[in-house]
């Protein structure tokens, strides 16, 4: 790169790592403001704000059941999104074709869709009101991340290398344990923690599947937006950043098991 | 899957005499739509040898490696181990190691947990395990690295783990495809003389693919060699080198002289032929039978071995040849051991000729557009048929 190019390549990168970090930093600032309006930037700085939530039940409890909702979506999708995604890669199967589609609803399908289509669904089996529908509605909307994670961890599996297994006297059982399931590890640990971030974040599919004995993170803070907006949603929205951004560092951390998990 | 089992084996069985042959393959074919991969392949192979298939690249060889280790079924005929079909028995079940061409370790396991899998996979006394592995770590000299990872290993470190594992469990037959493809040329002659080495330890048959013709010749006991689908020769190493079958076979192996010709007459073994406004005679290589087809006139290939023909300064004549011509040096190449000289001797080929001077005394004693005489005995010069 020349150094025009170089310098010019910098000013992007700047931009738009601005442009991406603005709204986190301003609802950072918010969230220490000493006063009692949310404004940026902000009134003096105290962590009032945060021992505020933290005393705040009704915010507990939602951030709790949110963690829970998250858990189970991974639970779900976990051994469904690494079959499939094992299967597509490796596999030349019937439908192939279908199978792309399918995973690019999450993109074309709009949320509210899916969200209706759930919550009759499951208005229907009578079992709204605990949390575990609300998992598996998020798994279900969510899945075909898991599947790109896994899929594309399994495509580049060497072939030769269940051969070999076979050759070594492994069964198929055997051969998935001891070989295909370990290499495509780090995609299944990519798609866990990205469904993760994704089912706790979810907002419209749980707001239509809660009600109020069991309202989600989201949608406790959307409700409290609806009445008064204090700097204490700024705190719990630094909080929520906050997770989101360790599950990152872990994955971060894990995928350098990746190094290890190849040959060279 | 277990069809005609019994029956197979009891024919294969009684059309053979003294001991079952290690593999044996019947008239194997692999078709891909209309493409024949490999086409009406049979050979037989005796326990404890090292085969080698020899053949340019997309000659056929790893499908019909492939076969043998029954990962993938032939069109048609069908590949025996020990008596018993290949595919009759589930892949898992079979005594056969196999050394891949990207080696296939698992990446997640040491060396020693690699060369361990298969004691497990084949439940092996747990107890005797560990000493297994070590021995067999010690066989391809890897004491001392078990407990590495397989990329903190070296290429050839890699090879030998992906041997031992091949070899741990003491399969009846040793499958390996171009193993040592991939490494530089040092590595790839020390690696081969230790597949040499081991192999002869164990006496484990072996099938070695390659399309390294040195290689073929440094570690077989056999060679078949491969072109266009098709087994072109299977013979031993000398025997290959000394008496090809065919044109193919002759420049696949050696550095080789092919003339184009005609056939003047044929007595005995030796036929005169026609080549360029020369009357030349050689060996005939152009069979025993349907002696009709090769009338007088009838196209024939000549091949002579670059290593055949002597080379002499114009006016100092060569003794003990049957033919000599002159030519001039077109080019001198240096090789280190051996030096190769480039002769255009229009009477005789179109192609300039290729010659070896081993000569120790007269190295590089000819230079480029010097007039030379070169030439070699009939018994040299190999008379096969040829096309058009
Ligand atoms: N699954 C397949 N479908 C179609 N054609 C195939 C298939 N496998 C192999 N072939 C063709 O069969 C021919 C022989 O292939 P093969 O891999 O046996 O060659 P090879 O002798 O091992 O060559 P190389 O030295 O390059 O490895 C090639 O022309 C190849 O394109
Ligand atoms: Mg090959």
């Amino acid at each position: 790169m020349g150094r025009t190019q170089t310098v010019l390549f910098r000013v992007m990168v700047t931009f738009a790592v601005v442009m991406l970090s603005a709204p986190t930093l301003v609802v950072l600032g918010a969230s220490v403001t000493s006063g009692n309006i949310i404004q940026f930037p902000p009134d003096g700085f105290s962590l009032r704000w945060y021992n505020a939530i933290v005393g705040e039940q009704t915010l507990r409890e939602a951030f709790i059941r949110s963690v829970q909702v998250a858990i189970i979506c991974v639970l779900v999708s976990l051994p469904a999104g690494t079959l499939a995604g094992i299967a597509l890669a490796r596999y030349r199967i019937r439908g192939e074709k279908l199978i792309q589609v399918y995973l690019l609803l999450p993109f074309t399908i709009p949320l509210i869709g899916s969200g209706i289509g759930l919550m009759l669904a499951f208005g229907q089996a009578g079992v709204l009101g605990s949390l575990w529908p609300i998992g598996i509605a998020t798994a279900t909307i969510n899945l075909p991340f898991m599947i790109w994670a896994v899929s594309s961890s399994a495509a580049s599996l060497d072939p030769d290398l269940e051969l070999a297994a076979m050759s070594c006297g492994a069964g198929p059982v055997q051969t998935f344990f001891s070989v295909t399931l370990p290499a495509v590890t780090p995609g299944v640990i990519t798609g866990s923690l990205l469904m993760f971030i994704l089912s706790l974040n979810e907002f419209l599919v749980s707001l239509l599947l809660v009600d109020a004995r069991i309202v989600t993170l989201p949608v406790q803070i959307y409700n409290s937006i609806r009445s008064i907006i204090t700097p204490d949603l700024a705190a719990v929205s630094v909080v929520f950043i906050a997770v989101a951004l360790s599950a990152i560092i872990v994955l971060d951390r894990l995928v350098g098991l990746e190094v290890f998990l190849k040959s060279k | 899957m277990q069809h005609e089992l019994p029956h197979t084996v009891q024919e294969h069985a009684s059309e053979t005499f003294g001991p079952v042959p290690a593999v044996s393959a019947k008239a194997v074919n692999m078709r891909f739509g209309n493409f024949y991969a490999v086409k009406n392949a049979s050979f037989q192979l005796e326990q404890g040898r090292f085969l080698t298939i020899l053949g340019p690249s997309g000659s056929g060889k790893t499908t019909l490696l492939r076969m043998i280790a029954g990962f993938l079924t032939p069109t048609s005929g069908e590949i025996f181990i020990k008596g018993e079909a290949v595919n009759a028995v589930a892949a898992n079940k079979r005594a056969i190691g196999m050394v891949f061409q990207k080696l296939a370790l698992f990446p997640h396991m040491t060396a020693a947990e690699n060369v361990a899998f298969p004691l497990k996979m084949r439940r092996f006394d747990a107890r005797t395990i560990p000493d297994r592995v070590l021995q067999y770590l010690k066989l391809v000299r890897l004491d001392g690295l078990e407990n590495r990872r397989i990329h903190e290993l070296s290429g050839g470190q890699q090879q030998r783990v992906a041997i031992a594992r091949a070899l741990v469990f003491e399969p009846d037959l040793l499958l390996l495809d171009e193993p040592l493809a991939a490494l530089d040329r040092k590595l790839r002659e020390e690696m081969q003389l230790e597949f040499r080495r081991i192999q002869k330890e164990l006496g484990v048959t072996t099938i070695n693919v390659t399309h390294d013709q040195r290689e073929a010749l440094v570690v077989s006991d056999r060679i078949i060699v491969m072109n266009n689908a098709e087994i072109q020769q299977n013979a031993a190493p000398i025997q290959m080198y000394r008496s090809p079958e065919n044109p193919f076979v002759a420049t696949f192996i050696g550095v080789t002289n092919v003339f184009s010709g005609k056939l003047v007459k044929r007595v005995g073994d030796t036929a005169s032929v026609l080549v360029g406004e020369q009357e030349l005679s050689g060996q005939s290589r152009l069979g025993s039978s349907n002696i009709t087809r090769f009338e007088s006139g009838a196209a024939v290939k000549c091949a002579l071995r670059a290593e055949q023909i002597r080379i002499a300064r114009e006016g100092k004549p060569l003794d003990k040849t049957d033919f000599s011509f002159t030519g001039r040096i077109a080019d001198v190449i240096f090789e280190g051991e051996r030096q190769i000289y480039v002769v255009d001797v229009p009477g005789v080929s179109a192609d300039p000729i290729r010659i070896f001077h081993h000569d120790q005394d007269e190295f590089a004693t000819h230079h480029i557009g010097e007039l030379v005489h070169v030439g070699w005995n009939t018994n040299d010069m190999h008379v096969y048929a040829g096309i058009s």
